[in-house]
């Protein structure tokens, strides 16, 4: 078998194509985006809140992830802004919190915040530096989420870990589809 | 929460008194003890298709009944949620040598106790609120409360109707009913307090505490205090105000129509107090007993009253039932098998003497007492008006020396949703607690977490680091406990835990066996003298930035 020899413009044709390659898997599949509904029942368990709906939009490298929260008669909308090109500081950032434990938001805090995708775009990896008020004052949290999409793009697995927990939080949402909603 | 928060208190009035006394001597006690009397057995079923005419009729005659002597009680099934009526039926037979005789049916009932009544007052299954009018007339003219379908039974034991209601108030709105039902009888009702004959609405009603409002003349309704009924508002304004000042809105408020905070909010605003629930059964019967010869209400202490600790860097940790003895935890298994503290519900020295001598009898040396909710009834100090306060703590010190307490828990929800977000206490209310109650150790406050905590000289103010929902699984709990240990690390590290009353002690040792570093669950007096040796919590108060879920009137 005569060997393949590789000339200056197959190199460049090649090397384009691993590029091209890279750079597509470099954006996430558009499965995430949409409205997802957390499942209670496969959920960690939640207090403080009824339910829970995610709405995931991408526009470029930002991802905002709107928060529909409820408790008895009371609905809770909060967005977080992520971007997978840069950093960012938020002043408002949201999350998903057990509300019978004294922590909460820092007064003029500012949380920061690195999102990535990764699984070949199947998942979103977040790891954020948020402050948060406890009894003994501001203190610092450390969170790490992993948001993955089923291969059928029917489920989204909320993985989060705090520095302060040794027990993660799995909170499971089902895609809601146009008759669901 | 809470679906519902659940502040039950056992009330009774001790019988030479009115709203503000201390409870009869021991040789009242003679008057009652003793003596004769007649109990029956419910079920559970108080639907108003079925169980509900018949219970509303039999609570009517105990209230008429009870007016002379304390002669019906009532003993409902161990999963009602007043648990205690079973064993407080046996400690009035066993301490106060009451000799019960049962009573098997209406039919026997009305045999034994129609000559109490003057009459019968029939009310509308198809107009809710017409049963509260019902009971209203039912104390004001000596009725027995029926529906159609009972009218033959009290009609042989020759009662004649006083009253129909029946298609009087149909079609007619909940504030156009209770207006009428004003304009006709509140001027002939008591004035120091009301029946908010609430809770359950629709097809199921609970009036367990009918009996006390008829026998005392109440006027019931189940008025709502939510902004959005106006004309309801408008007439529930009206009656707080006409009621004498540090008067007692008994009940509860009605489900589905406002809030337990909104109502709390507004009658606190008018110096009331609540003391509930709308289904708290035989206060015409408890109300005329006292303790027994000889009994003083003693609390476990931990610590004497000047007594000076040093914290060590450890995690401590103590755990509070605030939903008062009475339901819950108290009858529940492993109670002993940890430092416990039970907040008791102030009134209960006037209003049930004998429940509070039976808790006590029964508690472990891990059981230790506070005063609460607020003061003296249930009520929300950020709106008690300034001038109301004084007078009202006074009433809560007598009360908490009566009851050897030393610590006084307070709870505001008027700003929370449910049991979450905004429990804390202004500045002002915190200066106020603290004037008032020289003398105590402490102060624990919330009924969810909150963030209010304050030390002057001995005297901590902490808040609830957690509250334990009883559906929460265990080692989500730990867990949660274990976050908030981490999150803490400054030590000592002060975590009160609230409990809500549906736990249960075993479950909660099982949560203590799996917290991580060097945690030690004390007893409340304990905890609040570690707390004052060593500050390692910030001084907080509502910040006016705080998130209100309800921004009051």
């Amino acid at each position: 078998m005569k060997s393949m020899k590789l000339t200056p413009q197959k190199r460049v044709f090649f090397g384009g194509l691993i590029a091209l390659l890279f750079a597509t898997l470099s954006f996430a599949t558009p499965d995430i985006d949409g409205r997802w509904r957390l499942d209670i029942e496969l959920s960690t368990a939640l207090d403080g809140w009824h339910s829970a709906d995610l709405v995931i939009a991408q526009s470029g490298t930002k991802i905002s992830i709107d928060h529909h929260m409820k408790w008895r008669t009371t609905l809770f909308d909060a967005t977080n802004v992520y971007d997978t090109a840069a950093p960012v500081v938020m002043s408002d950032f949201f999350r998903i919190e057990q509300r019978h434990m004294a922590v909460y938001p820092a007064k003029n805090g500012h949380t920061h915040a690195t999102a990535t995708w990764i699984d070949q775009g199947r998942t979103l990896r977040l790891e954020i530096d948020t402050t948060v008020e406890v009894s003994q004052g501001d203190v610092e949290m450390r969170i790490y989420q992993e948001y993955r999409v089923s291969e059928l793009g029917d489920t989204l697995t909320l993985i989060e870990l705090h520095s302060s927990r040794n027990r993660p939080l799995v909170y499971v949402f089902k895609k809601v589809t146009e008759e669901a909603k | 929460m809470k679906s519902h928060s659940l502040i039950p208190t056992l009330i009774g009035l001790a019988a030479l008194l009115g709203a503000a006394a201390i409870p009869a001597s021991a040789d009242d006690h003679d008057k009652v003890s003793g003596k004769s009397a007649w109990m029956m057995n419910f079920d559970l079923d108080w639907e108003k298709a079925s169980g509900l005419p018949e219970k509303a009729m039999l609570i009517s005659l105990q209230g008429l009944t009870n007016r002379a002597a304390p002669q019906l009680y009532i003993v409902h099934p161990p999963d009602f949620q007043w648990e205690i009526t079973g064993p407080l039926y046996e400690f009035y037979q066993r301490k106060h040598h009451v000799d019960f005789t049962e009573i098997l049916t209406a039919d026997a009932a009305l045999a034994q106790f129609a000559q109490h009544a003057k009459g019968y007052v029939v009310w509308d299954l198809e107009v809710g609120p017409s049963l509260n009018v019902a009971f209203t007339i039912a104390g004001l003219d000596d009725a027995v409360v029926v529906s159609e379908a009972l009218i033959p039974l009290v009609e042989k034991h020759g009662l004649k109707q006083i009253d129909d209601l029946r298609g009087r108030y149909n079609g007619q709105t909940d504030a156009a009913i209770y207006q009428d039902a004003y304009n006709r009888y509140w001027h002939r009702c008591i004035h120091d307090a009301v029946m908010l004959m609430g809770g359950h609405r629709g097809r199921v009603m609970m009036p367990g505490m009918a009996d006390w409002g008829v026998q005392r003349k109440m006027f019931f309704h189940d008025l709502s205090a939510n902004p959005e009924h106006t004309e309801e508002l408008a007439l529930l304004k009206r009656i707080f105000a006409e009621l004498a000042p540090g008067s007692t809105i008994f009940g509860w408020h009605p489900y589905g129509k406002d809030t337990e905070e909104q109502h709390t909010t507004l009658l606190s605003s008018y110096g009331h107090k609540m003391e509930g629930l709308h289904n708290l059964p035989n206060l015409s019967f408890n109300s005329q007993f006292t303790f027994t010869p000889g009994f003083k209400f003693t609390n476990n202490h931990n610590v004497a009253r000047d007594a000076k600790l040093v914290a060590e860097e450890k995690v401590y940790i103590t755990f509070i039932q605030s939903d008062s003895i009475g339901i819950g935890v108290w009858t529940k298994p492993g109670r002993g098998k940890l430092p416990f503290g039970w907040q008791v519900t102030m009134n209960w020295t006037k209003y049930s003497p004998a429940a509070l001598e039976y808790f006590h009898e029964s508690s472990t040396p891990n059981d230790y007492f506070i005063g609460g909710l607020s003061g003296p009834g249930y009520m929300y100090p950020n709106h008690i008006p300034a001038d109301r306060f004084p007078v009202l703590m006074a009433e809560a010190r007598e009360l908490m020396a009566v009851l050897d307490e030393r610590v006084m828990e307070i709870m505001d929800n008027s700003a929370a949703d449910g049991n979450v977000g905004n429990t804390d206490l202004t500045k002002e209310t915190v200066d106020r607690y603290y004037e008032a109650f020289p003398d105590v150790i402490g102060f624990i406050n919330g009924y969810g977490p909150a963030r209010t905590r304050d030390l002057r000289d001995t005297r901590p103010m902490l808040s609830y680091d957690y509250y334990i929902d009883p559906k929460r699984p265990r080692d989500e709990v730990a867990a949660d406990l274990n976050e908030l240990i981490a999150l803490n690390s400054t030590r000592p590290y002060f975590l009160p835990v609230h409990v809500r009353e549906s736990n249960d002690v075993n479950s909660l040792v099982e949560i203590t066996e799996q917290l991580e570093g060097p945690v030690e669950i004390v007893p409340l007096d304990v905890f609040l003298k570690l707390a004052a040796s060593n500050k390692t919590y910030t001084t907080r108060y509502q910040d006016p930035d705080d998130p209100k879920h309800f921004k009051g009137f």
